[in-house]
């Protein structure tokens, strides 16, 4: 007999029967579901600041093209769901910054002034947060939201999750061709 | 009150790494075995891709939600508050950490057997690291090499031998022990940079060789080869050929129908009688407490479940927790020094693909390799470059100052670079000290109520920060020569948690420093075994699955052939 058993048996035997496993495929579910966590305002102060992280230029598509702005807004109405609050605080203060500064929302101001309000705000928190989440939306399989037509995967030149990879594949010097398809499938990614 | 279940020989608590191999002679034996694991099987089809996302960012293969219920807290020192360590890999899986780890499958030394007499030997008794608790381990590498060789046979593991009985092949690592014979499977191919940093160690003299794996470098009693596709790190492998137990020894083990899987079922206590002898397990499935009565208990969790559960397993002949009478239990506790020497080169090195396994080693600067007089410090690191490379971890990638963090600039930037880093892991001759400990938490409980773990990492350790200190520098030596333009050596603090940790339940002849014998039995309740890294008493210079495994094997070996004077 344990010692804990004697004094405390009704109350254990209720933990017991209250500690249920989860499930991993719920977690899986949960991550999946295209809900949104961001309000349209909110939503256009994060596609202005995260426009000027990974801009559209001559390489390609940025961030926002790419649909980095959806992997995130899914993710904090999911997976990240703990952190949504001070995502969006985060955002709050970007644009009180912007209208201090430079008398508008962020949003409102032109790519130039974006730019400064970015600059200014290199290795804070929110910026660090925001820049995460943007590479992994980014840069992600499309399954999840981003990397709208593998315009992530092409930028860093990525070869792509071909399901078996020959010798040559991993030669040096060599230019292996793109393999553009999701792990999941024809139906992501375009 | 707990459901009382069919008495059985042995029960297994635990089927990852090293109960899942123990199993295997248990069965074929005609021990009747009940395997109590608190997760299940996975199905490569549903539970493995080829997703950064889901494998590393998510960890949805590595990170069961049971394991995170309990995950321990840390603390530097005890004058510190523990924090939850937040994440930690303990798995709860049928094949466990075995599951989703790197598959390096290395023998350790015949040094790292002897560490304490070879050191004083060799450079005096000053030599040993002050307020380390090192104490040779209670059998030598040739006593382990027999069941090494059966692991690498069983499971099945790609290497070139080194040394096969004094032999030496300098395509193998010459700094082996000997080995009876061949790896039952050839290297894992080199991918080209592999190769071009195998040229570049020898120019400097040294003796690179590709590293033991258990991965299929070819098909494999009728198990897939590795197809290379560059999701191998924490992820499970979906062609199988990944040699986790879960499809190598437990499969062998149920077909010999002498073992009985209890999956979702979470071990609560270990039970003894008024003899300080075990008697069974209580576990909980599906919301009920059962009794599994047993003549024998493995236990086999986690380095930080092993200790956590004995020391929740008071009773009267254990007041302060099961086997822990002479208070070892959680003791001579330490976390591998490990650390990442990245590099950029100028071109593209084409690491995407591939498998941190798949790689080259160099062990010149590890273990007792060369000459330690004057340096301050015994031991050393293997030095392993290796591929598989991810895009968002590729596009995140340090900008070494020459680039801004955002903008046109670092886009240009990622698109030339992104595919011209290397990574490395560099593993250290790590050590026990006094001041590092597992107990349990006074404060964080898990749903059920009971302290989780809670690790005392010990602080500064200046014998490991030399011996790391000194591999960065010799592996910062190897990427010039093979070309770097920068070289980035992180600072050594050593682990909090860790995803090698050893000790809480050490190996050894004396029972007043070591909680098991030299079989693995325990020295207070004689029919306890445990298996796995928590009875190391030092990691050597490389991961410790292989050996753990060889360990768990020899125990259930011991086991069979003394079961009337074990089991009476």
């Amino acid at each position: 007999m344990i010692d804990r058993m004697k004094s405390s048996d009704v109350s254990r035997r209720e933990l017991i029967q209250s500690a249920a496993f989860v499930p991993l495929a719920a977690l899986i579910s949960s991550a999946q579901t295209p809900q949104a966590a961001l309000t349209p305002a909110q939503m256009k102060t994060l596609v202005a600041f995260i426009d000027r992280l990974i801009p559209t230029d001559e390489l390609g598509p940025g961030a926002v093209a790419s649909g980095a702005q959806i992997y995130i807004d899914r993710v904090l109405a999911g997976p990240n769901a703990n952190e949504k609050a001070a995502f969006i605080q985060g955002l709050e203060s970007v644009d009180a910054y912007a209208q201090r500064v430079h008398g508008a929302p962020l949003a409102e101001l032109s790519a130039g002034k974006r730019d400064q309000v970015v600059n200014e705000m290199v290795d804070s928190p929110f910026f660090n947060r925001a820049r995460r989440l943007t590479l992994e939306g980014m840069f992600s399989d499309p399954y999840y939201g981003g990397n709208k037509n593998f315009a992530g995967w092409d930028l860093i030149r990525y070869p792509g999750p071909r399901p078996a990879v020959a010798a040559g594949d991993q030669a040096l010097n060599v230019e292996v061709k793109p393999y553009r398809v999701s792990a999941y499938g024809a139906n992501y990614g375009h | 009150m707990a459901t009382n279940l069919k008495p059985v020989d042995v029960v297994v608590i635990g089927l990852g790494a090293a109960g899942g191999v123990a199993v295997l002679p248990l069965a074929r034996a005609g021990l009747k075995v009940a395997g109590i694991e608190a997760g299940t099987w996975m199905d490569p089809h549903r539970d493995f891709h080829a997703d950064e996302v889901y494998n590393n960012v998510r960890r949805l293969v590595s990170s069961s939600p049971k394991a995170q219920r309990e995950c321990p807290t840390v603390r530097a020192t005890p004058s510190q508050q523990a924090r939850s360590a937040g994440v930690h890999p303990m798995m709860n899986a049928i094949g466990g950490t075995s599951i989703h780890y790197w598959a390096q499958s290395w023998r350790l030394k015949p040094w790292d057997f002897r560490t304490r007499s070879e050191s004083i030997r060799r450079y005096g008794p000053n030599s040993i690291p002050a307020g380390s608790t090192l104490e040779d381990w209670p059998l030598t590498y040739d006593d382990l090499e027999p069941y090494y060789d059966i692991i690498e046979q069983e499971v099945g593991v790609s290497g070139k031998a080194g040394n096969i009985q004094g032999r030496i092949d300098p395509a193998g690592n010459v700094f082996e022990g000997p080995r009876q014979r061949e790896y039952p499977m050839p290297p894992l191919r080199g991918a080209g940079f592999t190769d071009h940093m195998m040229d570049a160690a020898r120019q400097l003299g040294w003796k690179p060789f590709r590293p033991p794996a258990a991965i299929n470098s070819q098909p494999y009693r009728g198990r897939n080869p590795c197809v290379f596709h560059g999701y191998c790190s924490a992820g499970g492998c979906h062609v199988g050929a990944k040699n986790s137990t879960a499809t190598t020894t437990i499969p062998d083990a149920v077909r010999t129908k002498n073992l009985t899987i209890f999956d979702k079922a979470q071990v609560t206590r270990i039970m003894t009688d008024a003899n300080g002898r075990t008697t069974g397990v209580n576990y909980i499935r599906d919301r009920k407490e059962y009794f599994q009565p047993a003549k024998i208990v493995l236990l086999a969790g986690y380095t930080y479940e092993n200790s956590r559960l004995l020391l929740l397993s008071k009773s009267k002949a254990y007041p302060n927790g099961l086997s822990n009478n002479h208070g070892q239990v959680g003791r001579h506790y330490f976390g591998h020094w490990v650390s990442n020497v990245s590099a950029l080169f100028p071109t593209d090195i084409n690491v995407w693909y591939g498998l941190p396994a798949q790689g080259a080693t160099v062990d010149e600067w590890a273990d007792d390799s060369f000459d330690h007089a004057g340096l301050g410090f015994i031991g050393g690191a293997s030095l392993h470059v290796y591929t598989e490379r991810h895009p968002i971890d590729a596009a995140a990638m340090n900008t070494y100052g020459r680039a801004p963090l955002f903008g046109s600039a670092w886009k240009k930037f990622v698109h030339e670079n992104a595919g011209r880093v290397a990574s490395t892991y560099l593993q250290t001759n790590t050590f026990p000290y006094e001041t590092s400990f597992l107990d349990l938490d006074p404060e964080v409980r898990d749903p059920l109520g009971d302290p989780v773990c809670r690790i005392t990492a010990g602080g500064v350790r200046e014998n490991e920060q030399r011996a790391l200190q000194h591999a960065q520098n010799k592996m910062e030596q190897w990427f010039r020569a093979a070309g770097a333009i920068e070289v980035t050596k992180p600072p050594n603090n050593g682990p909090g948690i860790s995803t090698h940790a050893y000790g809480g339940t050490r190996m050894g002849d004396n029972p007043e420093t070591n909680v098991v014998d030299p079989w693995g039995f325990s020295h207070e309740s004689p029919n306890l075994g445990i298996l796995g890294a928590s009875v190391m008493g030092s990691s050597g210079a490389r991961n410790p699955t292989l050996t753990l495994q060889a360990l768990a094997w020899r125990t259930a070996e011991h086991l069979v052939k003394n079961w009337k004077s074990l089991a009476a």
